[in-house]
């Protein structure tokens, strides 16, 4: 369990953590949302040590985080970075040896890791000679090499082509299914409210969400209902505590609270318009991150 | 898994990757080369030699004669040649095939300058026929004459400024000096792009993640430095031998326990310089920032080579003493007051223990700005704000205005001067005021 206590950094007059608590849970992905600038990179780096801050404190299984248990983490940060003229192998065999590991076991980690992301035969190729997709794969392989018990990525699925991003998605959740913590930040709100159980939403340095993210969906007391209707518009005028969000010849989009009366709706709709479709769903992750942020 | 057996690692990267590329065995070559060359190459064209006189008119044989016995007693070796002309002896002059030419037993005809001991060799043996041509009109006997007139036998010795050491001497130590001082410059300028590159690339986040900042900067230098060690220890090793091989009988700056000394000082003046070269490197994130935030420093670094030169012509002055106790500049003018044989045998340990002290106190102070600069990309790092940690956006570095371009350029030429007047040697002051120029220029220009 990675656990965000109070934590706070300024930068100068510039507040870009403020008193943020939150958690990440092992076996568990956790995505880590926020408009740019918002502070996912400061926490990320604050795990790691990064940064120094001026309150509160990131805890690994209660206990305050030093070099011996950042031994046992995984990190690709959002500036991706390797020696460029450093030969694949080497460089991965370095980065699990500074980890602690042996020579004979890190090389049997980087070996496995290389087979299994199709790098094997360019294991002795240096760096800079490999695609900008083949130099993703290393910097994640550098982040997992050390068997980490915690992986935390800035930005992971940036850049990425649709196969690629399938199989990442598809490593990190593998990741988390053997007992691992997963922490990792995106703009794609979609992609994490696929794969993440957990989100945390930050703005301007605060958290402003967190948790199980079908929990923060039903807690949200807006539902939003869309119809499909023949005809001209449904004549809502009658109903109060309804927003219409989206009006389309055809579509309707409403935001509704979360105590309305759907058959009363339904009904006040039909007398004005024939029906086609009716959806009712609480907020998807866009929709809460968009009201979370503006608020 | 702890700071030191990580930065073991590190090292062992440094060396491991150096030694893959052929840039390290081209400048171990280079240096190997020039220190041979320096050493064996006097003595393989020999020192001086015959010297080739041409003689031509109403030369006497009584001359050429007398000549011969003057430098057979001075110990010079002297070949004659007569010319039928004075045509064809003066172009054998032109063309470099005699030294000089005789002229009716009067006149010397030289190429460009005048060579003072051939000069002086046969004026006196002009003088003696003259006088023995004299004596024999005035009646006196040749054997009488012989006997008066019989060469004396005047030895020459070279005292040098300090006692046992001659200018074979100097020439060696200024031989020491300039190796040690390139390898020190090569080797610290390694870690500075060391450290730009780690930056650059952006792999020192992933370092550090990984291991602590100090764990990460002493295992580069160390790396870089047992490489710079080799060097020196393979070029020493080879100047010892060659001395040995050639007949130089005895060449003190050459000796093992002076080059013993010589690796110690690189050892310590590479760790002063590499650490003050890591530090700044960390201040830059581009490699094209990173001349003109060393700038500085190189000059220091210059100043500091040719105060430790100047005291090679007069190592037991005051102030020879006190640059070769001084941190900075000790290094660099210790190693040559010891090949000189004028250090005290508690000279060196001082200088030793005051130049690990200010190298312990740059890596407190050093390392403090090293682990706050480190992660910051874009523009270069301001040195108090990396003190502070204070991680403001990074600021744009000001311009230095025109008073500072031409205090530096001022400077050059100040530090040119007193090279110069230290060494008694224009040459030398023209050097250091331009290699100063050069440096203030560039400096200048990475701010346009």
């Amino acid at each position: 369990m990675l656990e965000f206590e109070g934590v706070t950094k300024r930068f100068g007059s510039v507040t870009a953590l403020d008193t943020c608590t939150f958690s990440a849970g092992p076996g568990r992905l956790t995505g880590f949302v926020g408009p740019n600038g918002a502070g996912k990179t400061t926490a990320m780096r604050s795990v790691f040590g990064l940064v120094e801050l001026d309150a509160g404190t990131v805890r690994w299984r209660g206990a305050p985080i030093g070099q011996r248990e950042r031994q046992r983490f995984g990190y690709m940060p959002e500036e991706r970075g390797l020696y460029p003229r450093m030969r694949v192998r080497d460089q991965l065999r370095y980065l699990a040896e500074l980890c602690g590991h042996g020579r004979r076991q890190s090389l049997r980690s980087v070996d496995e890791w290389l087979e299994r992301l199709g790098l094997a035969d360019r294991a002795r190729d240096r760096v800079d000679t490999l695609s900008h997709g083949n130099q993703q794969r290393v910097q994640l392989i550098a982040a997992l090499v050390n068997d980490p018990d915690l992986l935390v990525l800035d930005e992971p699925f940036a850049g990425l082509d649709p196969i690629a991003l399938e199989s990442m998605s598809g490593l990190l959740r593998e990741v988390a299914s053997a007992g691992r913590t997963v922490l990792f930040s995106s703009h794609q709100l979609d992609l994490v409210e696929d794969l993440c159980e957990d989100v945390v939403i930050i703005d301007h340095g605060r958290v402003v969400r967190s948790g199980d993210l079908a929990q923060l969906r039903a807690g949200v007391p807006q539902r939003f209902v869309e119809l499909r209707h023949r005809g001209g518009p449904p004549d809502l005028t009658r109903l109060s505590g309804i927003v219409v969000a989206e009006s389309v010849p055809g579509l309707v989009r409403l935001q509704v609270a979360g105590d309305v009366d759907l058959a009363e709706l339904v009904a006040e709709v039909r007398r004005s318009t024939d029906l086609v479709s009716f959806s009712y769903r609480p907020p998807s992750l866009p929709e809460l991150f968009r009201e979370a942020v503006t608020a | 898994m702890n700071g030191l057996r990580q930065a073991r690692l590190v090292a062992a990267r440094e060396i491991r990757e150096r030694l893959r590329s052929p840039v390290y065995y081209v400048s171990l070559g280079l240096m190997l080369v020039s220190v041979l060359a320096a050493i064996l190459a006097p003595s393989l064209v020999g020192s001086g030699g015959e010297k080739k006189v041409g003689v031509a008119g109403e030369t006497p044989a009584s001359l050429v004669r007398t000549l011969e016995g003057q430098a057979r007693a001075t110990g010079t070796e002297v070949s004659v040649r007569r010319y039928a002309s004075t045509d064809a002896g003066e172009d054998a002059v032109r063309h470099g095939r005699i030294d000089v030419l005789v002229v009716d037993g009067r006149r010397l005809e030289w190429q460009r300058r005048a060579d003072e001991e051939l000069k002086a060799l046969i004026t006196g043996s002009a003088q003696v026929v003259a006088v023995q041509e004299r004596a024999t009109a005035a009646g006196i006997r040749p054997e009488t004459l012989g006997a008066l007139l019989a060469p004396v036998k005047v030895g020459n010795r070279v005292l040098g400024p300090v006692a046992g050491r001659t200018s074979d001497d100097e020439t060696a130590t200024y031989l020491l000096s300039i190796m040690l001082f390139l390898t020190v410059s090569v080797y610290g300028g390694m870690v500075l792009t060391g450290v730009v590159e780690e930056k650059s690339s952006r792999v020192v986040e992933v370092l550090l993640a990984r291991l602590p900042p100090w764990s990460l900067l002493a295992g580069k230098i160390a790396g870089i430095g047992v490489l710079g060690l080799v060097q020196v220890a393979v070029t020493g090793v080879a100047a010892l031998v060659a001395v040995s091989v050639s007949d130089l009988a005895d060449l003190p700056a050459a000796r093992a326990s002076v080059l013993a000394w010589a690796v110690v000082w690189f050892v310590v003046g590479y760790t002063l310089i590499a650490t003050a070269y890591g530090v700044l490197g960390s201040l830059t994130s581009r490699s094209e920032d990173a001349s003109s935030v060393t700038g500085p420093l190189t000059v220091v670094l210059i100043a500091a080579y040719f105060a430790g030169f100047a005291t090679i012509g007069s190592p037991d002055a005051l102030w020879a003493r006190l640059v070769s106790w001084f941190p900075v500049t000790a290094p660099f003018a210790m190693p040559n007051r010891i090949a000189m044989g004028a250090a005290l045998w508690w000279e060196p340990l001082l200088a030793l223990v005051l130049t690990a002290a200010a190298t312990a106190g740059l890596v407190v102070l050093g390392g403090r700005i090293y682990s706050h600069a480190i992660l910051r990309t874009g523009a270069v790092v301001k040195l108090v704000d990396a003190w502070r940690g204070s991680s403001v956006a990074a600021r744009v570095r000001t311009r230095p205005g025109r008073g500072a371009q031409a205090a530096l350029v001022a400077g050059a030429v100040a530090l040119g001067a007193v090279a110069g007047v230290l060494s008694r040697d224009v040459v030398v002051g023209v050097g250091a005021g331009a290699i100063a120029l050069t440096i203030a220029s560039r400096f200048r220009k990475a701010h346009r």
